[in-house]
This record gives C-alpha cells, structure tokens and sequence, in this order.
C-alpha cells in the first residue's frame, strides 16, 4: 500500500498524470472511488479486497477525461486497477475510446475480491467474477504493484448455474428469464456501471422511433435485458458491475458469460485481451464460422 | 400531404395473381392517399403520363407505384415524377411482382399481401425526404492496368481522344502473350509485325506515362478521385542514361543462368537481358536472383562495358503515386502449367501426359515459340529434346478446359482456333510432316473462323479424331499417344515424335490479390466480374473501374481489342463531364450522438468511414466522431446495422422511415 501511494505521489508531483482514479477507505471493511488530484492526498488511497468497482467506467466521462486536459495540453489520467479491470482499458482502447498513451496503468496483482462490503475474505465470500478468473497479474501496465497471493479455490457456481439452464427446454428457459427479468425497474444501473456502455447516447434512449421497448412489461423487460446482453457480445469483459450495481439481484453475469463463451467457441475470440486483436464486431475472416448468423 | 398510388398490373405479369383493381380500390381509403389507380402497364408511355398528369391535377407531393422491382423501373418513375415537380426521392415503389405475384399462387392472399406492401410504402413515403444528387469532381486521368494488346489498345484509345494515360506493366516490356504468338488465326499474319507498331506508338505517345516492371500496391478513392500507389521495382539500370545498346547482355558472362521466360523456358537468358528484341522499353533488367555482383560483390562486367554508367547496383524500388480517374483492368490471363501443381490448385493434374517428364510434350505458347522466327528454334520445327525435326505431332485440345473432374468447367475458347494453327503452320513447313489433333469438339465460332479449321483439315490435310487421349508413355524413342475415337467407336494408337497440349487459359496468378487491391470482385476461377453478363460487360461493379480482355474470362485477340477499346469509351464516357452524379442514398453521422467507436469504419467494405476531429472554439480536440466519405459511400447500409447506438443513417432509407414502414405491416 506505502508502494503504491509512493508511486501516486511522484506521478502527480512530476506530473506524469493529471489525476489517479483510485480506491480510497469508506468505513471497516468498504471503499470508494475517488479522482487524486493533489499529492497530499494520496495518503487515502488504498488497495484491498474491498476495491470492488471497476474504475476504467470513468476513463471514458467527459468530466474526467477535461481532468486531463490542462493549458491546451492533453495529460495523461492514471487508474488503479485490477487485471480485470485492465481488460476494460484494453477494450475501450480497441473500440477507439481511449489511447493507450492517455492513460497511465498502475497495474495491482490481484488474488480476488470479495462479494460485498463488510465481508471477510474467504473462499466463501469471494465474488463469482474471480472464481473463474485466469489473470492475476496485470496483461498491460506502465507498473505492477501488490504482492501476489494465491486465489481461494472455490467450485464455480455460476457455470453450474449455467449449464443448467442450457439443460432446460425453450419454454423453462423462457420462463426463467421472465422471472428474472420481470424485476427489472429500468433504473439503469447496470448500464451507468458498465464500462463498455459508453455511447453518447444509449438506443434505448432513442425515441424518434423508438426501437426498444421500455414499457414495464415483460417485452420491455425482455427488450431491455436482451438488447444489452447483445450489444455486449464479444464485448464485455466480465467485471460484473453489472451485476453488483442491479438493486433487483438479476443474474445478470448469466447471460453475459453465456455470450463470451459462445464468442469464445466460435470465433476464439475474448474481448479485452489484445490491443492489437480487431474487434469481433470490427474483423471480418472468411475462416468465420456462419453458424452464428441468425 | 398528398400521396398518388399507382398499381401496375404488368400485363399478366402481376395481373395473373394480384387483384390490382382491388389493390388499387383498398388503397384509395389509406390516410392521407389521395389518388390510387391501376393500368396495364405503368411503364408505358400513357402509363406515365397518367402519373404525371394525376400529380398535376391534384397537386400530389409524393407518389407510390406498386410495380416490378425497383431495380427495373425506380429510374423510370422518378423521371416521370421530376416532369411533373416531384422530388424523385419523394417516388417509392412497391414490388408487387418479384416480392408478390411471382412467388405466390392464391390470388386472395397474393392481393392482400400486395395491399400490406403498397401500405407499407406510403407510410415510408410519407416521411421520406427530398434529396439533391451528390455531384463530386472527376480526374480525367486514366490509369490502364496491364500493357498486353488490350492494355495497349484501351491506353491507345484514351489518350488519343485527348486524355492523359498510365499505363502499368509488372514485366520489364508491354507486348503481353501476344508478342509470343508466331501468327495469329485466322489470317496467318505475323503477330510480332502486327504488335510492334502500336508497343512503339504507347512509347512514343505524348500522353501516355509508361511504367514498366512495375505493380499497383494501393488504390484509394473512388471513380471519378482515385488515388493509385505504384511500386516501380528497381532495374538496377538508370533509364534516362541508357540507350539499349545492348552491350552488358552481350558480355554478361551468366550466359545460362536463367530460364527465358519470355520463350517459355525453352531457352536461357543472362542475368542482364530485355525479353525480347523488340521489347518497349528497351531497356534491359539485372535479375538479383542470378546476377553475381549481387552473389559475391564481384564481376561489374556490365558497368565496365556500359559507356553510359547506366547500371547501379544500389537502385531501390520507386514508390510512386498518381492521381486517377478511371481504372481500366487488363491483367490478361497466364497457361495453366499442369505439371506445377500447387495445393491448393483446383486442377488435379494430367500427370499421364506426361507434361514436365517428356521434354517434347509441349504447352501452347511453347509450341508458339518453337514456330515462331524470332524463337530459340529461328523458327524451324525442332523438338526440345535432341532438336530433330518431328515428322508427327499430337495435337491435344482440351487439356484442363470442359473438364470438371480434374480441371476446370469453363471453355478457354482459343484453343479450338490455335490448335488449327499449330497443325497448318507445321503442315506448312514440314511437308512429309504428319498432325494429329484429339478434340472434343470443334468451336470456331467467328468471322472466318470455321473456314479456318476446315482449311486445316481439307487443304492442309491435318487428322482431326474425335475422343480424348488416356495416356501418353514413351516407347523406342517415340511418344505412344494413347487415346480414343468416339466417331469410330475404337481406341487409337499414335506414334508421335512430339505432342502439344493446349492447356486452359486461367487467370494470372495473383488476379485475387489485384482485386482485393482495386476492390472488385470476382469469379471462383479468380476471372473478373462485369457488372451485368449482359449489358454491363465492360464494367466492374465498382464505379470507375472497368475491364478489358482475358482477366475477365478467356478471349481472343479481336474479342479482347474489341473490350479494350469499349473500356476506353467507358471511361472517356465518365471524362465527358467535369462533375459526377450521384445518387444521394448515402450514410450520414449524427455527429453529437457518435461516441466514436469506429464499428462502422471497421465494416465499412469501401473505406468511406472516416475520423473526423470535433473541436470546441479554441481548436482543441474534444471529440473523435466517424464521418461518411460521400464520394465513397455506396449505401450499402452495413453501418447503420452495426452502429450500436443508431448514430449514423443512410439517407433515403433512414430510421424513421424504415420504423414507419415496418409498424405499417
């Protein structure tokens, strides 16, 4: 922690970056988001397993990014983040949000976070995202700090969720979903949290003409959830701040796993991975398997 | 607004099974119709003047024709729609024949579903906007792609009508195959003595820019404004000192290092040569591959004997750009070699013929040089393996051509008309001399064409048998041909001296590479596509780019001068005007919604997306947003699907519209 508050310090003093989003206390066990704009003030910031959020979300705000925009000149934002988090900052780069040299990576080994606040660190409080994760040291960075420390080993509940709704028929799956969806109060949350959800303004949002629905009824329940899960096909890439953000408990990293596999299976392809790799979206192969096309 | 609905029966094309007065009578209750009619045919002449008179008389804004495909007739009816003071984008038509009649059989059905399509298009007419015609300017520059007859004759053409010419050749000398041939069917005249005078009018010629040994990397732009990048390989000799005296050939001491491709390897080359005497320009190439200065630093004979100081070991490759504006593409075709079989190769081989073993079983072009004057034989039948006259030559037509089992299923059309050549050009100069040629059939369809091949046969007395040959094996010093008469019902034995296949014509190796490079598409063979087989011959389905001669499918020389100078006329045609219309069905970029991911400049298949830098009043950037090149823009529409918050649209066809016409069903 001295490690990386050291390194804040001389960034911001040398002014290598404009701000750091980082992670600052917010009572026992709990952290905030916070924009370290000043030396004096990297004392407060903190790395834990209580550093839930995903902050590459704010790399791409319009108030962050004139943060960095200083006399006419464009400075650098840092960003402590998680190797997951990483994958988000890669993403935005392939998708032409971010330059890679706008950005000053302060890389954190990582051996998992927990559920919620106020838990402690166990195998059995450790969040579903890191149960299945396989990148613990940061991908890119401009320095890694954090010790490493080994992952709990804990059974893989969401997958096991997973198969067994593929197990379902149509019908059970639907009804499933109906369920679930049918909670959904449209407050958006899930898409403010979202990283990738960066448009200027959603298709949702469109009502000359509206092409989604947003009535609340299960076609605008069904509209809403599907269409997000779509547009982050080959996209996201498995925070799940999504998911912790809903204040209905919608499962929504199911679907949202569901669609990086089958990316994965048919185009091996995983977003957030590559700077270099074209988008899925983007890159066309005529080795593309055409099962997909509906 | 008031809207004109006009249902076309088509004769009985959608009369049959669409109810087009009841159409017509259901669509006059539609909101805001104020006029709907049904006629026979409302392409015709009274047809349109129905429409015409009808928007007239009841002041219509828009008009709705329920016809055949927009691809047919949308034209038609938007002329009409302009006499008469209609926007002819305010002009939608309704395809009541591919999309209705002719796909269905129950007149009910069929009638109901034309009133739902007709439906459909008022409420899309409603909203539809009216839009100008995009005018950008043309490049009258023309950039010809392949320097054979036909790249000779299109550059010809156009620059003789008073436009600037580049023409581009990857060989070291323009002249193509046709400056291989000994004579040329029908009429027995002397290709080289045909040729030679137009290769040297291209060399001479004011506006013609001449680039040889060169390759087209990079095209950008679009007809009218494109941008070519060419890469001028080096030669290794200066071209402005050198006067192709010829002396570094003479003494270059690599007499026989290399193969001379231009005599289809038949006889070798220096590492210092011209392809052949009459070459354009003539000035020689230092092949590095064999050139020993480039082997081991030492020799120089060339620079010593050069009174020029013409040769530079060190010269790079030239990249050089032009700016164009109509590409003709004449890439011409090459000679399937069966005995170099690539894998991925849709040609199995014809290993029993044996072609690559035996060195007296020849190709065509070969068998070209061997009777040609300027030829390694002086052009004196002599076969390649001990240089003895051959006193019977197999001929055999056919060899990867019509074949779908081991080669390809295309006629290569010449080999009909060459082999009849071959035989009477050896008949001619071998008197006691025997040809046999094995055909499929005889395909001499052109003027004198036919005349030529029973001359072969009748007066020249060469033995046309009609079957295939199965093998070819080598026996006392003679080829035994072994093969089939399907007339006589017998299998046939000849004792050759020498054989010639006439193997099919295929595209040049990289012909996919070049398209991909210009943008065009084509054919499973790798040929190139017109953009109608019918009445688009000529041009390619991109704009600008047009076609000329064998890379669009096999020709002969007439047929491919013939395509040349048509090519030549279409860009000239494109040149006749300094501004160029387009239709205004173009993306656009709702510049405050774009977030700039850049998704529909990575789909866009014509480059049209660009990035364009929003700024606030002090010139700083605060903003990338995608912007629509219009110029490039063919509305395919790709972007407006990919874009995941509906930021760009396509003019004609954009989000209300397409909303209202689907909520209309």
């Amino acid at each position: 922690m001295e490690e990386l508050r050291k390194h804040a310090k001389e960034l911001l003093e040398n002014k290598t970056v404009a701000a750091i989003l980082a992670y600052v206390e917010a009572g026992p066990q709990r952290t905030k988001p916070a924009i370290i704009t000043k030396p004096e003030d990297v004392s407060k910031m903190v790395f834990n397993e209580y550093c839930l959020n995903n902050l590459a979300v704010y790399l791409t705000k319009a108030r962050i990014k004139n943060l960095a925009k200083q006399n006419g000149t464009v400075m650098k934002l840092g960003i402590v983040a998680k190797p997951c988090d990483i994958h988000a900052v890669v993403a935005l780069i392939q998708e032409s949000q971010l330059k890679r040299e706008d950005v000053y990576i302060i890389g954190m080994n990582c051996h998992g976070v927990v559920k919620d606040f106020g838990m402690e660190f166990s195998g059995e409080t450790l969040a579903s995202k890191c149960v299945p994760c396989e990148t613990h040291k940061p991908l890119y960075y401009d320095i890694v700090l954090g010790e490493e420390k080994q992952t709990p080993a804990v059974s893989d509940e969401v997958l096991a969720k997973m198969q067994a709704i593929e197990k379902m028929t149509y019908e059970e799956r639907f009804e499933y979903f109906k369920k679930e969806f049918d909670k959904c109060i449209k407050c958006y949350a899930c898409r403010a949290a979202c990283p990738l959800c960066y448009c200027q303004r959603c298709i949702t949002d469109k009502t000359i003409p509206r092409w989604i629905e947003s009535s609340p009824h299960s076609r605008g329940n069904f509209a809403w959830n599907v269409v997000r899960a779509f547009h982050l096909s080959g996209r996201c890439i498995g925070c799940g701040e999504c998911e912790r953000a809903c204040p209905m408990d919608i499962p929504l990293s199911l679907l949202n796993r569901r669609m990086t596999e089958t990316a994965k299976e048919a185009f091996a392809y995983v977003s957030g991975r590559s700077i270099e790799t074209p988008t899925l979206v983007g890159s066309y192969d005529v080795k593309d398997s055409d099962e997909l096309f509906m | 607004m008031k809207i004109g609905v006009f249902i076309c029966h088509c004769g009985e094309n959608i009369g049959r099974t669409v109810d087009c007065p009841r159409v017509a009578k259901a669509c006059e209750w539609l909101p805001g119709v104020e006029v709907s009619l049904d006629y026979k045919y409302m392409c015709s002449d009274p047809g349109q003047n129905m429409i015409k008179d009808e928007i007239r008389k009841k002041k219509l804004d828009a008009i709705v024709v329920g016809s055949c495909s927009p691809h047919m007739h949308e034209k038609t009816f938007r002329k009409a729609a302009v006499d008469a003071g209609i926007n002819p984008f305010l002009v939608e038509i309704a395809n009541l024949r591919e999309h209705c009649s002719w796909v269905h059989d129950d007149i009910d059905s069929a009638t109901d579903k034309a009133i739902d399509l007709v439906r459909m298009a008022v409420e899309k007419v409603k909203r539809n906007v009216p839009l100008t015609t995009i005018e950008v300017p043309v490049t009258k520059r023309t950039l010809v792609i392949g320097g054979g007859i036909a790249g000779i004759q299109a550059a010809l053409d156009v620059a003789n009508a008073g436009y600037e010419v580049v023409l581009v050749e990857k060989e070291p000398s323009i002249g193509g195959h046709m400056s291989q041939l000994s004579e040329t069917f029908p009429t027995l005249d002397c290709s080289q003595c045909i040729l030679t005078p137009r290769m040297v009018e291209v060399y001479q010629h004011p506006r013609i820019k001449l680039m040889t040994y060169s390759e087209v990397e990079k095209v950008e732009g679009f007809i009218g404004n494109f941008t070519v990048t060419i890469r001028k390989k080096a030669r290794h000799i200066d071209e402005d000192k050198c006067t192709g005296c010829g002396l570094c050939i003479t003494k270059c001491p690599t007499k026989k290092k290399a193969f001379n491709s231009f005599e289809e390897d038949l006889a070798y080359r220096p590492a210092v040569y011209v392809p052949f005497p009459q070459a354009v320009p003539n000035i020689p190439v230092i092949d590095e591959t064999v050139c020993m200065y480039y082997k081991n630093g030492k020799c120089g004979m060339c620079v010593k004997v050069c009174g020029r100081e013409a040769i530079d070991f060190n010269q790079q490759d030239k990249i050089v750009t032009e700016e164009i504006g109509a590409i003709i593409v004449a890439t011409g075709y090459k000679l399937y070699k069966i005995d170099k079989k690539p894998d991925d190769s849709p040609i199995k081989g014809y290993g029993e013929y044996g072609y690559g073993k035996f060195k007296d079983v020849v190709d065509g072009l070969q068998f070209e040089r061997i009777a040609s004057a300027s030829g390694p034989t002086s052009g004196e039948f002599k076969r390649p393996s001990d240089g003895k006259e051959p006193k019977k030559i197999v001929f055999i037509q056919c060899v990867g051509s019509r074949d779908e089992s081991k080669g390809f299923s295309y006629c290569s059309k010449i080999c009909c008309m060459y082999t009849a050549k071959h035989a009477m050009l050896y008949k001619h100069k071998v008197h006691d001399g025997e040809a046999y040629v094995f055909y499929m059939d005889i395909r001499s369809g052109g003027k004198m064409y036919d005349e030529f091949v029973r001359r072969a046969i009748e007066e020249d007395g060469v033995k046309y048998i009609r079957g295939r040959v199965s093998r070819i094996f080598e026996k006392d010093g003679k080829y035994i041909v072994r093969g089939e008469d399907t007339i006589a019902g017998m299998p046939v034995e000849i004792d050759a001296d020498m054989v010639v296949l006439a193997t099919a014509m295929i595209a040049q190796q990289d012909a996919s590479e070049l398209a991909q490079t210009i943008g065009i598409p084509y054919d499973k063979y790798g040929f190139y596509n017109e953009a109608h087989p019918k009445l688009r011959p000529i041009e390619s389905t991109t704009g600008g780019v047009f076609l000329a001669g064998a890379c669009q499918s096999p020709k002969d020389i007439p047929e491919s001068v013939a395509m040349a100078s048509a090519a030549a006329a279409k860009a000239l045609v494109l040149f006749g005007s300094d501004k160029l219309e387009r239709e205004p069905v173009v993306a656009y970029v709702n510049e405050s919604l774009c977030a700039g991911c850049f998704a529909c400049k990575k789909v866009c298949p014509y480059g049209a997306v660009e990035v364009k830098e929003l700024k606030d009043r002090n010139g700083v950037v605060y903003r990338e947003v995608a912007y629509v090149n219009t110029g490039l823009c063919q509305g395919c529409g790709t972007c407006t699907a990919t874009c995941p918050s509906k930021s760009v649209e396509l003019a004609g066809f954009n989000n209300e519209e397409i909303f209202a016409q689907i909520a209309a069903l």
